[in-house]
């Protein structure tokens, strides 16, 4: 026995250590300082930079290669020394460690990717990192004077000593900080980046968007607390983005980072929306609280580049969808971020798509600024949800960037400049593909009813139809069945109209079906059976002590 | 010294634990220690109830080997239906066990809401056209003709790029104001020709080698501007538009994808995109454009050149050559 309890306790200590040993953590912080930018590493990083960085950031990196005008925000201009993302004060140049962390990490919400090789299969060494990293500092001569380099004057900012745990009480306190340091004025009363009420410009004169900063997939350089903290302590060079390194104390910033990190929004990972059974009418308006108990889901969506004309710069990237039920109709509520209400449609202004849709063409991509104004006032917000108008068979179902021409889609399309002016918000259309607009139905067929409203950054949308309308074109909804449904979003001040938009591709929408009765019953008997087979079996015990207590 | 002594029944239940977390976890952790993967493996569902259907027979067998041996087993159960362990756990225990069967049940028969599952085949054949099968990227052998007009070209340093990087290229010629053009590409093979075209004795082999250099900067130029949204830039499936596809753009590292196809087939995918999928790979959810509609074969051909490159993969040769 003692033999086989050493046994026991030596596989529960085997257990425990292969349990804890985990994948071994890539890599963000080098394992060795820079080497010495000897003749041989630079013309080792001139030619990885040549074959990786240059299509965006140019062969001169000046930050205008051949894809750089497709992008916002646009790649770095190297030969100005000024980087977005450091550890060092306001205006320094960024310490190696910074541009380390950079490349191999990348720059989420950005075109620039992590580059580490413990990420992606043919990413970079750290060698290699460094190597780049080393020619790329040759572009900016800043970085030869020795009085600006921030490691030798002392202008490293450190992360504080004291670093207050991240919990109800900081983040409360973090709170008072935000309100206090006026964050609000850009980044909106709940961070969605809806402070101002107009454009702001960066150094280069390209419109900034200010950070919602409740979209974690958003934000560039890290989501952890430490990574926040270090964005407004050193502010955010080129931008409007201060540093608060004198303004506000250690402990107040770390609070503040608290806060800022309680505000990043936790994706749902449902495909299928469960629409709820509700009893009476339902909801018109997006406040109302029927709204609160409908389950939710969020459908991540991005530039449309599946067509020309292709845009890489989507605004909207998430729509939250809730749905309820009645025997009659069902109901949507859509919500999205979007920091500037856009209720104007200017159509003289909408983009001739001809000239980027023909075989051979320069690029087929939207330019980032010059081809579609990005301004206020120009083009409307509009969102659509879209259906296939036949029910699928198995799990065939029409392409989710508008269908087909055999397999047509349903969209019901909801759009600003309409409901702002009190007329019909929603208008049902359908789609043969994308090479022909959506084909908006007769008057006489809209069923589309809902309101909208924008508040804080937000869109909230209601839609809400017949199940059933019996009309060929529109989509039924029937219990138990699952239906695809997918999302187009337009942020007007973003540019964005016709198909310079984001997208999602399918997710469903599901009625909840009734438990059926017979699902009740075989629990019972289920229930009973093992019940009786308990006390049978305990009867049986007793007696048999009885017997044996008789017979003795 | 006193010896512990476990009855029977609790040695079985032990046992029956043992095997089962054994299985459940024991497994799955040595698996990662095996293959060194990021994530275990788990013991699928079945081959569990085999496990554990086998190790019930085995105990069965064991405990009714003799009678003895059936009645050690039994005794605790008996003493507990006589209420020997106390009443109170036995009226629980006999309570919850019903209560637990028909939760169960429950949870069997109450309809659940789940996505339809789709199969998808990744690279499906059923309407791939066979004379695709044996095409060749014309800039991975070019003809001794492109060959000898490159070195022509190079000769009167006037090279012919694709339009969409000749800006790039005339600006860093008028900052830095080259010997020659071609001085851009800091590579061995160009570094090689440059010096022979200097010498004046140029060898086909060295023209050929600086002229793939100069396609694959076009290709990965062209890459760069349309596929790396969705397929990204170290061509790993992960640009910035591809979180928001459910089907992920493919990431051309793996070893399954463009490393198992014949060029010819890259081709037809990319000229196609979704829309020419066969229903077995779910073309409805590809977000593939039909670059056809956008880029000419050129373009298409040199971006297939920088693709292989980049993922460091060579495609697989037709059968029958």
């Amino acid at each position: 026995m003692r033999t086989a309890h050493k046994m026991l306790a030596a596989a529960i200590a085997a257990f425990a250590v292969l349990w804890m040993s985990g994948p071994v953590m890539a890599a963000e912080t080098p394992s060795k300082p820079m080497p010495e930018a000897t003749e041989e590493l630079l013309e080792k990083g001139r030619a990885i930079y040549f074959r990786r960085c240059s299509f965006c950031h140019g062969l001169l990196g000046d930050g205008e290669g051949p894809a750089a005008k497709y992008l916002d925000p646009r790649p770095r201009d190297f030969t100005l020394g000024t980087y977005k993302f450091r550890t060092t004060q306001s205006g320094e140049l960024p310490t190696d460690e910074d541009l380390f962390r950079t490349v191999s990490r990348g720059l989420p919400g950005t075109a620039m990717q992590s580059f580490d090789r413990d990420l992606i299969k043919n990413g970079l060494s750290e060698a290699d990192r460094w190597a780049v990293i080393g020619y790329i500092k040759t572009f900016a001569p800043e970085f030869d004077d020795p009085e600006l380099d921030p490691v030798k004057t002392g202008k490293v900012v450190a992360l504080p000593a004291n670093r207050a745990p991240y919990n109800d009480e900081t983040i409360a306190r973090g709170k008072e900080v935000f309100e206090r340091a006026k964050c609000w004025s850009c980044h909106g009363k709940l961070g969605r980046g809806d402070g101002n009420k107009e454009f702001r410009k960066d150094d280069w004169g390209f419109p900034i968007r200010i950070r919602n900063v409740t979209h974690p997939w958003k934000i560039k350089a890290g989501t952890d607390v430490e990574n926040i903290y270090m964005r407004f302590t050193t502010g955010i060079s080129g931008t409007p983005m201060p540093s608060f390194i004198k303004t506000l104390s250690e402990g107040d910033r770390w609070d503040l980072a608290n806060y800022i990190k309680s505000l990043q929004h936790k994706l749902t990972t449902n495909q299928a929306l469960k629409a709820k059974p509700v009893q009476g009418e339902l909801p018109e308006s997006p406040e109302d609280a029927a709204w609160d108990a409908a389950e939710s889901m969020d459908m991540r969506l991005t530039g449309q580049v599946v067509a020309p004309p292709r845009w890489q710069n989507p605004s909207i990237e998430m729509v939250t969808v809730k749905a309820l039920f009645n025997d009659k109709d069902i109901a949507f509520r859509l919500t999205w971020d979007d920091p500037f209400k856009d209720v104007v449609h200017d159509k003289s202004k909408e983009f001739k798509t001809a000239e980027i849709s023909k075989v051979g063409g320069f690029n087929s991509y939207v330019e980032a600024n010059g081809m579609v104004s990005r301004e206020l006032e120009t083009f409307r917000d509009s969102v659509a949800l879209q259906f296939p108008v036949k029910p699928p068979q198995g799990t065939k179902k029409p392409h989710f960037f508008r269908g087909s021409s055999s397999d047509q889609v349903q969209l019901w399309v909801w759009k600003a400049d309409l409901a702002e002016a009190g007329k019909r918000g929603t208008q049902e259309g359908n789609a043969r593909g994308w090479k022909q607009p959506i084909k908006i139905q007769a008057e006489d067929s809209q069923q589309v009813s809902g309101k909208a409203k924008w508040d804080q950054g937000r869109w909230s949308v209601v839609m809400k139809r017949p199940l059933v309308t019996g009309e060929k074109n529109d989509v039924r909804f029937e219990r138990g069945v699952f239906i695809p449904m997918s999302a187009n979003a337009w942020d007007g001040s973003n540019g964005e109209h016709g198909l310079i938009m984001s997208l999602s591709t399918w997710h469903y929408v599901t009625l909840e079906a009734p438990t059926p009765i017979s699902v009740y019953i075989y629990a019972i008997l289920a229930f009973l059976i093992a019940g009786g087979a308990g006390v049978w079996l305990m009867r049986r015990a007793e007696n048999e002590e009885e017997t044996a207590e008789a017979k003795a | 010294m006193k010896k512990l002594k476990i009855g029977s029944f609790l040695s079985m239940v032990i046992t029956l634990v043992l095997v089962y977390a054994l299985v459940k976890w024991g497994i799955p952790a040595v698996s990662r220690e095996v293959t060194t993967l990021p994530f275990p493996l788990p013991v699928p569902g079945a081959l569990m109830f085999i496990y554990m259907v086998l190790t019930i027979i085995a105990l069965f067998l064991f405990v009714t080997f003799s009678d003895e041996g059936l009645s050690d087993f039994l005794r605790p159960v008996r003493k507990f239906l006589r209420g020997g362990y106390g009443k109170i756990p036995r009226t629980v225990i006999l309570a919850a066990v019903p209560v637990l069967v028909g939760w169960q049940v429950y949870e069997i028969k109450v309809p659940k809401a789940e996505v339809p599952a789709s199969l998808r085949i990744q690279h499906p054949s059923s309407n791939f056209p066979r004379s695709f099968e044996t095409k060749e990227n014309p800039f991975t052998n070019p003809t001794d003709a492109d060959v000898s007009a490159f070195v022509e070209q190079a000769k009167a340093n006037e090279i012919e790029f694709v339009p969409q990087v000749r800006e790039d290229v005339e600006r860093w010629m008028e900052e830095t104001d080259p010997g020659h053009v071609l001085e851009f590409v800091p590579v061995e093979p160009m570094k090689k020709f440059l010096a022979q075209l200097k010498s004046g004795k140029v060898d086909a082999e060295t023209a050929k080698a600086a002229l793939m250099e100069k396609n694959l900067f076009e290709g990965r130029a062209l890459y760069s501007m349309n596929c790396r949204a969705c397929h990204g830039d170290s061509v790993a499936g992960d640009g910035p538009m591809a979180d928001g596809f459910k089907l992920r753009p493919l990431n051309f590292n793996d070893n399954g994808t463009i490393e198992t196809i014949v060029v010819g087939y890259t081709f037809w995918r990319v000229a196609n995109g979704g829309p020419g999928l066969p229903p077995e790979a779910t073309p409805w959810d590809s977000a593939m454009p039909e670059w056809k509609l956008s880029l000419t074969e050129e373009e298409r051909w040199k971006i297939i050149l920088a693709e292989y490159d980049l993922a460091q993969k060579t495609p697989r040769i037709p059968e029958g050559h």
